[in-house]
């Protein structure tokens, strides 16, 4: 299928001096067949980078190609990519049939089928066989959604676009969803990118995932590195819940280091530590904070806590530094002692 | 490759070239269109204004300006506009010698009626042509906004059978043409008239109303006009008042009346104000109701560039128009900056709820519902007496029913000469005229919808230039049309310009037409979700095939009700029309309606009548199409 790769794509809106800057220089590459997922807060370039890999933007500078072909100037009717938006964008005016059956107006049906055939096939395989005759604004919500995908993927796209699909559905709908869409994602192997603000869902859903803030990059990993090992402060605090702690190296041997933060010091291990003297920042997961450690303890003094059923969450200061820990049940008092493995540390660059 | 498929690949890619650039290719064919239509006749009256024998000048421009006929006593200020000491001295003593005073007068002879009549005393002071054309619309604006209010309060907040249709109706006086507004007062208010019948049963009149206080007549006829407007605006703003707020003051420890001042009315201001504002545009530019009732002994601006024109001046004719489009088009963009400014109307979140307007008998009998309904009634006379007296006076003269008037106009039709104004030729020319208006307008404003919409900023500044029909006066178009393409423009390579009247009455109605199409389908068109369009493209549509596919068929209504719009304008339209048709074939049954008003007011009432059952049929079977087009 397709290889999508952006080479120091950038976007500027306005001119150079009352303008702002979408897009600050996005290198990116999706392997064929890749579901990958960019994710970061709203208005941090995400929806552009996804409309200008579509063609309804062009980028100020840089390139996007496909399997080595540059986009440069191609409209998007001639890009080959199927694209669902957030609301849609089902035509309101045609049935759900006539709907799916839209871009096979423009490209021919996959060779041996026709027309009629290949929109009864896509209708079956999001599960919407009985639905062709209805009008879209008869379809709940995520059937609605199902039918965009449908019309996305009838042409056989190379590319398939997503640009926040689920967000307008309920928590339980969205879940059983995005396993169906993942299954018939691997089931035809196309090239995906999907646009979430949402964490827990790029982690879910993604072969590998992009976290974005202010137009920019802040890392590419697969779900799990992006969770265990952020390589940013940024992506540190947007994936899961996380506490970070600036200070500076004391000493630093090998795999082990010293690091005083306000006058307290801890026991880091690990790869890639900083060298003696330099400011640093590390991250510890509330899960790794945990009554009854040894090493690296602190005395969180407790503001409030959220019992989840499964455990309970505890915000509260050490220091003045605000503090997360997940404890089994809620603590007594107004103080807790936690502490953490010298290896559960991570550290981040602070930008 | 063969001849044969070259040939073939060379016209795939020209369609190809084609689709993709139809847009901006219908864009110029449409600045072609309104540089001709629209520039050229407005370009040919300022030609005519300031230039003399090819040489620029201002000397026409001056001449108007210090003349006291047309300025009044402003006319001494342009004429020596250092002497600022002078110009005050006599604003000072002309403000010393205003005085108030407040008597009790009886206003209807010989009814004992007393009526507290506060008098404002004000030394006469020279007003000139255009300050009285500017008296009149402040007026006017005046009458507009003290009728519309109460209407407005009405339909907000009391719920009563017909409400609804009741605000539909709203629309209504605003394609009604002026002509027949007009001729529906001659046949309410005239000597004849029904008003005048109903007071001869209780033994009073006949007096002559429209003689003895012809401005009178005009300002409530301009209420006529544009009441409803200011009605419809207010209503809209009323109702998106979300009652949450209301209900927050009030928890606040805000009265009820106390509430209503301090989040109602601010939110109902900028409403009314636009309302104004609009209302004093169009009466600025008024013409064929002071034509029709006032004449020349009340002529504003307008009416006096038509007699202008009739007398063949169209130098002086030009110099005004020049100066009345500087001064309507300085409002307009007054407006518009103010209309940008406010925020748009909100839907509500929660709407307030209404009040019935008439839940038993001690609630029906309380002042606030006698108040309303005492309302009802001058609305009556105001709004359906002068429609309803049209169609009634057609069939009566003073003694009794008759149907002379229409015999009249058979015998006319039957043994008029051909230089005569002919009833049939007049109803068949206004059919055309509107076909044929429907024909251009509806494409052009569809275009223009499209242009303006996608375009984004520069979207704006188009939209601004091709609203400016909105700011010329129809009779300022018509003198532009006439001198510039009927009697021809003469082009480099000795070709000409120029069309016949029937042609320039076509292109004039639809200049006049094509903005309220755009403005009915714009909104519509902005609405519409960009991720359909973009959907309809990555599928692989072009920009055209998304436009034909997707946003045209969910635009349909806004389309067929700027066609509606578009044919009651050319059916109704007079001020040009007039111009273009004088000494032609070409009138149109509102012209007519002018020709015909002589001495006797009966059989302009029956082509009057005509005009108005014309119009209502028209207006039925577009809504049927566009009913059909809808399903």
């Amino acid at each position: 299928m397709t290889e999508l790769r952006l080479e120091g794509v950038s976007k500027q809106y306005g001119t150079d001096a009352g303008g702002t800057t979408a897009l600050a220089g996005i290198d990116l590459t999706v392997r064929d067949g890749e579901f990958f997922t960019l994710v970061g807060p709203s208005g941090c370039g995400k929806t552009t980078t996804l409309r200008t890999i579509a063609g309804f933007e062009e980028p100020t500078d840089g390139t996007v190609s496909f399997d080595g072909t540059p986009m440069t100037g191609v409209a998007p009717e001639k890009r080959d990519v199927g694209v669902v938006f957030q609301s849609y964008g089902l035509f309101p005016h045609m049935t759900v049939a006539e709907n799916v059956g839209y871009g096979l107006r423009f490209r021919d049906p996959p060779e041996g089928t026709t027309v009629d055939e290949r929109v009864a096939a896509l209708l079956e395989l999001v599960d919407l066989e009985r639905m062709g005759e209805r009008n879209p604004d008869q379809l709940s919500g995520g059937q609605q959604q199902r039918v965009a995908l449908a019309r996305a993927l009838a042409p056989e796209p190379d590319l398939l676009l997503l640009d926040e699909p689920m967000s307008a559905l309920d928590a339980r709908l969205r879940e059983s969803l995005r396993r169906q869409l993942t299954q018939i994602q691997s089931t035809l192997g196309v090239t995906t990118v999907y646009i979430t603000h949402d964490q827990q869902e790029a982690l879910a859903i993604s072969d590998r995932v992009a976290v974005m803030s202010n137009g920019r990059i802040e890392q590419v990993a697969t779900p799990q590195e992006i969770y265990r090992e952020p390589s940013t402060r940024f992506v540190a605090e947007f994936v899961g819940e996380n506490n970070v702690f600036d200070g500076t190296v004391r000493t630093r041997d090998g795999d082990r280091a010293h690091v005083d933060v306000d006058g307290t010091t801890f026991e880091l291990a690990g790869p890639s530590l900083p060298a003696d003297g330099q400011q640093t920042s590390f991250c510890v997961r509330p899960t790794a904070l945990t009554r009854g450690v040894e090493q690296n303890q602190l005395s969180v003094t407790l503001e409030t806590c959220e019992f989840r059923g499964e455990h309970v969450r505890a915000y509260g200061r050490w220091n003045g530094t605000a503090v997360v820990l997940q404890l089994d049940t809620v603590p007594e008092g107004e103080a807790v002692s936690v502490g953490f493995e010298p290896a559960a540390a991570h550290v981040v660059t602070s930008q | 490759m063969s001849l044969g498929d070259r040939i073939a690949a060379d016209r795939g890619r020209l369609s190809a070239l084609l689709e993709r650039h139809v847009l901006w290719l219908t864009a110029l064919l449409m600045a072609g269109v309104l540089g001709v239509m629209l520039y050229v006749p407005v370009g040919v009256v300022f030609g005519n204004a300031v230039l003399e024998d090819g040489v620029p000048t201002l000397s026409h421009v001056a001449d108007v300006l210090t003349d006291p006929f047309y300025f009044g006593a402003v006319a001494d200020v342009f004429a020596d506009p250092l002497a600022i000491g002078t110009h005050l001295g006599s604003l000072a003593a002309w403000l010393g010698a205003v005085s108030i005073t407040l008597s009790l007068e009886y206003p209807l002879p010989g009814v004992d009626l007393p009526v507290p009549w506060l008098a404002l005393e004000t030394p006469g002071v020279r007003k000139g042509l255009f300050g009285f054309t500017a008296y009149q619309a402040a007026l006017s604006t005046v009458a507009s906004v003290a009728l519309g209010l109460p209407a407005a309060y009405i339909l907000a907040n009391y719920e009563f059978h017909g409400r609804r249709t009741l605000r539909s109706l709203t629309i209504l006086p605003f394609v009604l043409p002026g002509i027949m507004v007009a001729v529906g007062f001659y046949a309410m208010f005239g000597q004849t008239g029904t008003l005048n019948t109903l007071l001869g049963t209780v033994g009073l009149g006949p007096f002559a109303f429209i003689e003895t206080n012809p401005l009178a007549i005009v300002i409530l006829a301009h209420a006529f006009y544009n009441a409803p407007l200011v009605a419809r605006l207010t209503v809209a703003a009323w109702e998106s008042v979300d009652v949450r707020t209301v209900e927050t003051a009030r928890s606040l420890g805000a009265s009820k009346r106390r509430a209503f001042r301090d989040v109602v009315v601010p939110q109902l201001a900028p409403a009314v104000l636009t309302g104004a504002l609009l209302t004093f545009i169009f009466t600025f530019m008024t013409f064929p109701i002071v034509l029709a009732l006032g004449g020349l002994q009340l002529a504003t601006v307008e009416v006096w560039i038509y007699d202008r024109i009739q007398r063949l001046d169209y130098t002086e004719a030009a110099t005004l128009a020049i100066l009345e489009t500087i001064l309507s088009l300085g409002l307009t963009y007054a407006y518009l900056r103010y209309e940008s400014a406010q925020a748009g109307f909100s839907q509500a979140a929660s709407r307030p709820t209404r009040e019935s307007l008439v839940p038993d008998l001690r609630t029906t009998l309380s002042p606030r519902r006698l108040a309303i309904f005492t309302y009802g009634l001058v609305a009556l006379v105001v709004f359906v007496g002068p429609m309803a007296s049209l169609v009634v006076g057609s069939f009566t003269d003073g003694s009794g029913v008759t149907l002379r008037n229409y015999a009249f106009l058979l015998e006319r039709q039957l043994e008029g000469e051909s230089f005569q104004t002919l009833p049939l030729p007049a109803i068949r020319n206004s059919l055309v005229f509107g076909v044929a208006t429907l024909v251009i307008a509806v494409p052009m404003g569809v275009v223009l919808s499209v242009l303006t919409v996608r375009a984004g900023r520069s979207g704006t500044v188009i939209d601004t230039l091709a609203m400016l029909p909105l700011a010329v006066s129809g009779v300022v178009f018509g003198i532009g049309l006439l001198q510039g393409l009927v009697f021809g423009i003469s082009l480099p390579g000795g070709w000409r310009l120029q069309m016949t009247g029937a042609v320039a009455i076509v292109v004039a109605h639809a200049v006049a037409a094509y903005p309220f199409v755009t403005r009915n389908v714009s909104p519509m068109l902005a609405n519409l979700d960009p991720a359909m369009v973009e959907s309809a493209r990555a599928l692989g549509a072009s920009r055209f095939r998304a436009l034909v596919d997707v946003e045209l068929p969910l635009v349909v209504n806004g389309i067929v009700a700027g066609a509606a719009f578009a044919f009651a304008i050319s059916i109704g339209e007079f001020s040009s029309t007039v111009i273009l048709a004088s000494g032609s074939e070409s009138y149109t049954m509102p012209v007519a309606v002018e020709r015909y008003l002589g001495r006797r007011s009966g059989p302009a009432i029956a082509m009057g009548t005509l005009l108005l059952a014309v119009t209502a049929a028209s207006f039925v079977v577009i809504d049927r199409v566009g009913g059909r087009a809808d399903r």
